[in-house]
């Protein structure tokens, strides 16, 4: 059951803060201002600028600042990766010292810092989407932030119900591979004895049950579906109705103007 | 009393496969509670979800309520007919148990104050209002079975389908499934279909209707249906064990009426024990 509990929350810290209460719209559209602005900046001074101000989002959302630097761990390799290739090939500047037939030079040392840092930047701060905002409102935003897809005939109402039931039923399917283990195992087949390769092949058979089961599912879930009025693309209302705030549009204001502060400079 | 639902000369058959029905006609009376039992591979499901629309007749015309069943009447009979399905775990569309309820809601465009007012008049009707922020994976089956019909009651139905919904139940999480929905059918006035192999279950019923071959062998009382054992062993069913007894009684000659329970059979067997004094 923690699992399933934990599938479902996804990535949710839950804690009472401001920026939990935040419209998930304007989260939404906040990120992608920061995600502009990170990428126009170029002087320390904008860079900076901008670190000051995630750095005070991110210290008041409740969240401990240890947990965003974890959500970059998986990113760790290629950021050491990309200042690597800035040290190893950028040649402009004043040279600091040679490795082989290599010439290190401060500009490239600088470039692959300022690279680490805007990556590092953009992936904790949009952490923050995730950390504070549940699964079930996100998907609320995501509606409304692409609702203008559908004047290019991409339904939006579509895709959300998708993950609606992508929410649904994933802790479900999770259930059933367990239990389909758990069966295997008590005929003597248990996945934790087995080497890698047998691990899986074993994971492999383990695919044909629940795919099978969850095609059935799905045939069921249509008529459930349909029997409770559902028809695909009709308006309907929701249960969950947003609320804009002041705080929303001056949250989105403050990240607009960053953003020209970055173009300006 | 009136029909509430009513087939005339329907004809229904799967694309690619031999015909299901070819002249069904029946009725159901508003209020009644109508089990429909036969062999497998009879047709009960597929009566069923032509009772509410899910599958369209290719002959002849189905009522629900006097509104004849058609492309434009679908939408509305859907609210009117509940259906619940054998598989509680397949009818959760939501990620939280009030998110589900308000699914169908949600299609039939309510507004929000009206859709919160019926949660909470439904969830608490049932006793389901703790579990309101839970995940539906995270209850057990008479749960989960309590949510879907909750999901259902939200939109005030008058007629309610269970498409063998006790069969994957325990044996308490039934009974419980049972007494509720006596009491709502009560409360709410509510027509029962209900498809079925538990002898309890028809039992509670007030008429049974023996589909075979997809035609319509028998319409009768659960009492009547109990002492023809042929028509029993066709459909794959047993009596309750206190019919059972109580015919096997009177075939040893004691003199017994055929009782419905336990105790209805304790209370007529009483009077005729000898007494020590």
């Amino acid at each position: 059951m923690m699992q399933s509990s934990k599938l479902v929350m996804g990535r949710y810290v839950e804690a009472s803060s401001w920026v939990h209460r935040l419209d998930p719209r304007a989260k939404l559209v906040a990120m992608l201002l920061f995600l502009a602005a990170v990428i126009s900046a170029h002087s320390l001074v904008e860079l900076s600028t901008i670190t000051v101000i995630a750095l005070l989002i991110l210290a008041s959302s409740g969240i401990p600042l240890s947990r965003y630097g974890r959500a970059s761990k998986p990113l760790w390799p290629l950021m050491f990766f990309m200042f690597l290739f800035y040290v190893l090939f950028e040649q402009g500047g004043s040279p600091l010292f040679e490795i082989g037939s290599f010439h290190v030079s401060s500009e490239g040392v600088l470039l692959g810092l300022s690279a680490v840092w805007r990556m590092l930047l953009l992936v904790c701060f949009t952490s923050i989407l995730t950390f504070t905002t549940t699964p079930i409102e996100l998907n609320l935003g995501l509606e409304a932030v692409l609702k203008p897809l559908k004047f290019i005939g991409v339904s939006p109402q579509q895709w959300t119900m998708m993950i609606t039931i992508a929410l649904r039923f994933i802790p479900t399917i999770f259930e059933e591979a367990d239990r389909i283990l758990k069966a295997q195992a008590s005929r003597g087949a248990d996945i934790n004895d087995l080497k890698l390769a047998a691990k899986g092949k074993m994971l492999l058979t383990l695919l044909v049950p629940i795919i099978v089961g969850a095609f059935r599912r799905a045939e069921d879930l249509v008529q459930a579906m349909e029997s409770r009025g559902y028809v695909l693309d009709r308006a309907r209302t929701s249960l969950r109705v947003l609320k804009w705030q002041r705080i929303d549009s001056l949250f989105l204001i403050g990240f607009g103007m960053l953003l020209i502060f970055t173009f300006v400079m | 009393m009136a029909a509430i639902i009513r087939f005339n000369q329907v004809g229904f058959q799967y694309p690619k496969r031999e015909s299901m029905f070819a002249d069904l006609s029946l009725h159901i009376e508003q209020g009644q509670w109508v089990t429909i039992v036969g062999p497998n591979g009879s047709g009960k499901s597929t009566l069923t979800k032509l009772m509410n629309g899910l599958l369209a007749p290719r002959s002849g015309t189905i009522q629900i309520g006097g509104v004849t069943l058609d492309g434009h009447t679908v939408s509305d009979i859907h609210r009117r007919v509940g259906y619940l399905f054998q598989n509680p775990d397949n009818q959760f569309i939501a990620a939280t148990v009030q998110d589900d309820m308000a699914f169908g809601m949600e299609n039939r465009c309510l507004s929000q104050e009206e859709m919160q007012r019926r949660i909470n008049q439904v969830s608490v009707e049932l006793g389901i209002q703790d579990w309101l922020h839970r995940h539906p994976s995270s209850l057990s089956g008479g749960q989960k079975q309590r949510v879907a019909i909750a999901g259902l009651l939200v939109l005030d139905p008058e007629v309610m389908i269970w498409d063998e919904a006790t069969s994957m139940l325990d044996e308490q999480a039934r009974r419980e499934f049972m007494t509720r929905m006596r009491q709502l059918r009560v409360e709410r006035r509510l027509t029962i279909v209900s498809v079925t192999h538990d002898a309890e279950e028809i039992m509670a019923s007030d008429r049974v209707l023996v589909i075979k071959d997809g035609k319509l062998v028998a319409g009768l009382t659960p009492m009547e249906l109990f002492v023809q054992g042929e028509l029993l062993q066709e459909c794959c069913l047993r009596p309750p064990f206190a019919v059972e007894l109580s015919l096997e009684l009177r075939r040893r000659g004691v003199d017994v009426d055929i009782c419905r329970d336990e105790e209805e059979l304790v209370n007529a067997l009483w009077p005729s024990c000898p007494v020590k004094s």
